[in-house]
């Protein structure tokens, strides 16, 4: 075989073969999906809505560990969001070369992909243990951990891309520092800031492992932060893993609303991150 | 100067202090909270040694090199769990790498243009979906389907190999190391795909140009010149995913089979560091036994800690290289 | 104009006449500017005066240092660590490169507006309120009356006044950069850096542009760096030809385009080279 022929070959094969991937992949991921959409969708129904968390063997529905949820994300938004953008805009506008901001980049990027369990052991350690009991207060701090690297990591570099020329345009003013950074640049910025607090919300929206040993799981319906709190991610790994039908059921149920959930978040981020910063 | 501006003069200048103030002020806040974060990380490391230290203390360094798991007599190893948190993230990559460079190949080289941004977009939602969701999955459907066609199959054939057969042995259960790698695998894959794309897409295209205008083709194109250039990239990508997959907890912890227990065939159940954790230490009974479990935390810890500061170090070289 | 409540005012200098004509006494006088970008000496040893009412150029090739003495006189370069100036530059008699100056208050004094538009991200009338309500408090019509007034002076009244809560980002280009020369002028500055503020304009928008030059003039002390010979030439009373960090000339603009005393300021002005 000639050479000319022989890297045709190899072109080919190779073309093909990442076709083949691609669609083995695919083929996979969406056979997931599929199952997802399929045992799920049965297990909706207005009851899973307005029930609680049954005992095994009897039906119900999901209505604590749905409020749960809420409220334990909404709390470690509310913690990690302010923090993740302060600690951003250190890292963007007072240190942009500085060795400590250096070394706050770097660790915070530990952090942003360190393992979700480790974060849910660490909470558990500070907060659990000298409380003494499991709290949702607990479990919202687990998942604010979570929250302020991404929020961090998106704060600097959407501060970053705000031109100088702007903030020299308001120093030369007579503007003090913070009233820049303030006035013009989060503006200038928050559409891409805001993106990045719901890809936020969006990872911790499924996250399970934080909640394990931190807010626990509750089979009734409670308000107590400072008690456990029924939350879907706990809820469905503890009824899939149990041999009760009815708990398997929910266990879909609540896959398929949390799967939604993360969905939405994440193509409104994108929608927003696509919307034109011109607002006439 | 006018009247009206030597009034303002007085206003101007408690203003201008004001804001003087105000200038320490923010930055001492913004430094506090950037500082927190190191505290957060310094915090988990604390954290997880003082909770290890009994455990550690107790039993050693021989810790890590024994796989006897038993809360009865509290003799506690951790070495099954960190051979099955390497083997199914090892399993995770081998699998995983190839697909996902495929995929990321595709999309930038063969897919046509009405494609590329649906496909790619929905390969970054599917990185985003929970892992959770792999997890019952693999219990309800892979699971048993592995049990029911696949293992036999492979038992048939590969187990009767001489050597590695012993690889493929045993009765058939479904759950397994193989199962749990497999899982992952599909889970890592869309995210290091995605970051393989908008690493190939960093390529200039005047250079990607030059080699096709040289005839080369597109295997070639990608294969000599593509991979080359982001070489720092797609190893840092490629070791972020193994940070993931060995951090993971839900898409493991289902199937895995929570055996502490190293068996040479991979077919056979097994545990991990983080499916240990998720299943056992909310029922842990005793100091000894949640010390062990905290000690596998750390360990694991040090573990993605170094695979993860690797991978920054990497994605650090292609940054420099394209002068981003 | 005093940055410091408690300095008095300097002796009158010897040339000013009893009635003190702004002419005869110059608004800023620069004495022995050196500038240093690390250890890049990017100006050296630069004299000269801006004598108030009046529009002073700066010319010369690319990279000879004008933008950079633009930017010496609010201190915009101290954002930037690695950058600083010696020797002196004396506003209305007072040294503003003395330490322990406050920044805010010079720059409240100075205005700056830069080559390309750069409107914040807010409606057309926060842009110009921005400035004014750093360091003044007023009533909402007092406030409203400033904004037009300042509109009114920057030409961009008529065009912009049904819509003051449209986003600056709405305009067009020329009107962005009217829109920044009417939020500086807001604050009623007694000096106006304007570096290079057409050179990203269309030529319609560009010759709005000098025609507010002009009709500002007779109000303010303004510095204008342009690549333009022919602005330079149009719009200015005095100019500043500068050659690699150097001032080569410095003199009535009418003097330096028709008989320059240098060699270098007559090839750059025929075009020889730059």
């Amino acid at each position: 075989m000639g050479i000319y022929a022989r890297r045709r070959l190899t072109n080919l094969l190779v073309m093909g073969l990442s076709i083949a991937a691609t669609g083995f992949g695919l083929v996979w991921l969406i056979l997931v999906l599929w199952t997802l959409l399929s045992e799920g969708v049965s297990a909706l129904s207005p009851a899973l809505f307005s029930q609680m968390t049954p005992p095994p063997g009897s039906s119900g529905g999901l209505l604590n560990a749905i409020f749960g949820s809420v409220v334990i994300t909404l709390i470690a938004t509310a913690i990690g969001t302010p923090t993740g953008v302060l600690a951003g805009t250190f890292l963007a506008e007072y240190s942009r070369r500085s060795r400590f901001g250096e070394v706050v980049r770097f660790i915070n990027d530990i952090l942003l992909s360190a393992p979700s369990i480790i974060v849910g052991l660490f909470v558990y350690v500070i907060l659990v243990v000298p409380m003494g009991h499991f709290s949702a207060w607990a479990g919202a701090v687990a998942l604010a951990i979570i929250v302020i690297p991404v929020v961090v990591r998106t704060t600097e570099d959407m501060l970053n891309l705000v031109p100088n020329a702007l903030r020299e345009a308001a120093c030369a003013l007579g503007a003090p520092r913070w009233r820049v950074i303030v006035t013009v640049c989060y503006r200038a910025a928050v559409q891409g800031m805001l993106t990045g607090v719901i890809l936020a919300v969006a990872r911790i929206a499924g996250e399970t492992a934080p909640l394990l040993f931190t807010a626990l799981n509750n089979q009734f319906w409670s308000t107590d932060l400072n008690a456990p709190m029924a939350n879907l991610p706990v809820v469905i790994f503890q009824f899939a893993m149990s041999p009760y039908s009815d708990w398997q059921a929910l266990a879909w149920g609540g896959a398929l609303l949390i799967t939604i959930a993360v969905l939405c978040l994440n193509i409104g981020a994108r929608l927003l991150a696509s919307w034109s910063t011109f607002k006439p | 100067m006018t009247v009206q501006t030597a009034g303002m003069a007085r206003a101007e200048i408690d203003r201008a202090r004001a804001g003087a103030i105000g200038d320490r002020v923010f930055r001492g806040l913004t430094f506090l909270f950037a500082l927190l974060v190191l505290l957060i990380l310094g915090g988990v490391i604390a954290a997880l040694m003082i909770g290890a230290w009994p455990a550690l203390h107790t039993f050693g360094l021989g810790f890590v090199a024994t796989q006897v798991w038993n809360p009865v007599t509290q003799q506690f190893g951790a070495l099954a769990s960190i051979y099955g948190t390497l083997v199914t993230s090892a399993v995770a990559m081998l699998i995983g790498i190839p697909v996902a460079a495929g995929v990321a190949v595709f999309i930038t080289e063969i897919c046509p243009i009405w494609l590329k941004r649906p496909l790619a977009t929905m390969i970054e939602l599917l990185a985003a979906i929970p892992s959770i969701i792999y997890g019952i999955w693999g219990l309800f459907v892979f699971a048993p389907f592995v049990q029911q066609y696949i293992q036999p199959a492979i038992i048939a054939t590969l187990g009767n190999l001489p050597g590695i057969g012993a690889l493929f042995a045993g009765p058939p259960l479904g759950i397994g190391v193989l199962t749990a790698g497999f899982i992952l695998a599909i889970m890592v894959l869309p995210f290091i795909s995605s970051i393989m794309r908008d690493v190939f897409e960093t390529v200039p295209p005047m250079i990607k140009e030059s080699a096709y205008g040289l005839g080369a083709t597109r295997a070639e194109v990608v294969w000599r010149v593509v991979l080359p250039y982001t070489r720092a990239g797609v190893i840092g990508g490629i070791m972020l995913g193994l940070g993931r997959a060995l951090g993971e907890t839900m898409a493991v912890t289902f199937v895995i089979g929570n055996a502490h227990h190293i068996s040479v065939s991979i077919l056979q159940p097994g545990t991990t560091i983080s499916a240990s954790l998720a299943n056992e230490f909310t029922e842990a009974v005793g100091d000894l036994y949640r010390s062990s479990l905290i000690a596998l935390g750390l360990i694991l810890f040090i573990i993605t800690f170094i695979v993860l500061a690797m991978a920054k170090f990497m994605l650090l070289r292609l940054q420099q290289r394209s002068g981003g | 104009m005093s940055l410091s409540p408690l300095a008095t005012q300097p002796t009158v200098s010897a040339t000013m006449a009893p009635h003190s004509a702004a002419a005869a006494r110059p608004k800023v006088e620069i004495r022995h500017l050196d500038f240093y970008y690390g250890a890049n000496h990017a100006l050296k040893d630069i004299s000269l005066l801006l004598q108030d009412k009046s529009v002073t150029a700066f010319i010369g090739p690319s990279g000879c240092g004008k933008s950079t003495l633009l930017r010496v006189l609010n201190r915009i370069y101290e954002l930037y660590p690695g950058q600083r100036a010696t020797g002196e530059v004396l506003v209305d008699g007072e040294n503003i490169l003395a330490p322990g100056l406050d920044l805010n208050l010079l720059r409240a004094k100075i205005g700056m507006v830069f080559q390309k538009p750069t409107p914040f991200p807010m409606s057309i009338r926060d842009n110009i309120a921005f400035g004014i309500r750093l360091y003044e408090k007023l009533p909402q019509s007092e406030l409203d009356d400033r904004i037009e007034q300042a509109l009114r002076r920057a030409a961009l009244w008529d065009e912009v006044k049904d819509k003051l809560k449209q986003s600056g980002l709405s305009l067009s280009g020329g009107q962005q950069q009217r829109l920044c020369i009417a939020r500086a002028i807001a604050v009623r500055p007694e000096i106006l850096l304007l570096d290079e503020p057409a050179s990203a304009l269309d030529p319609i928008s560009t010759q709005r542009i000098e025609e507010l030059i002009d009709e500002l003039k007779p109000d303010f002390c303004i510095a204008i760096v342009t690549h333009n010979m022919q602005q330079a030439a149009r719009c200015s009373n005095y100019t500043a030809f500068m050659y690699l960090g150097e001032l080569v000339e410095f003199d009535e603009t009418e003097t330096i385009f028709t008989h320059p005393k240098e060699r270098r300021t007559e090839d750059y002005i025929t075009g020889r080279f730059g």
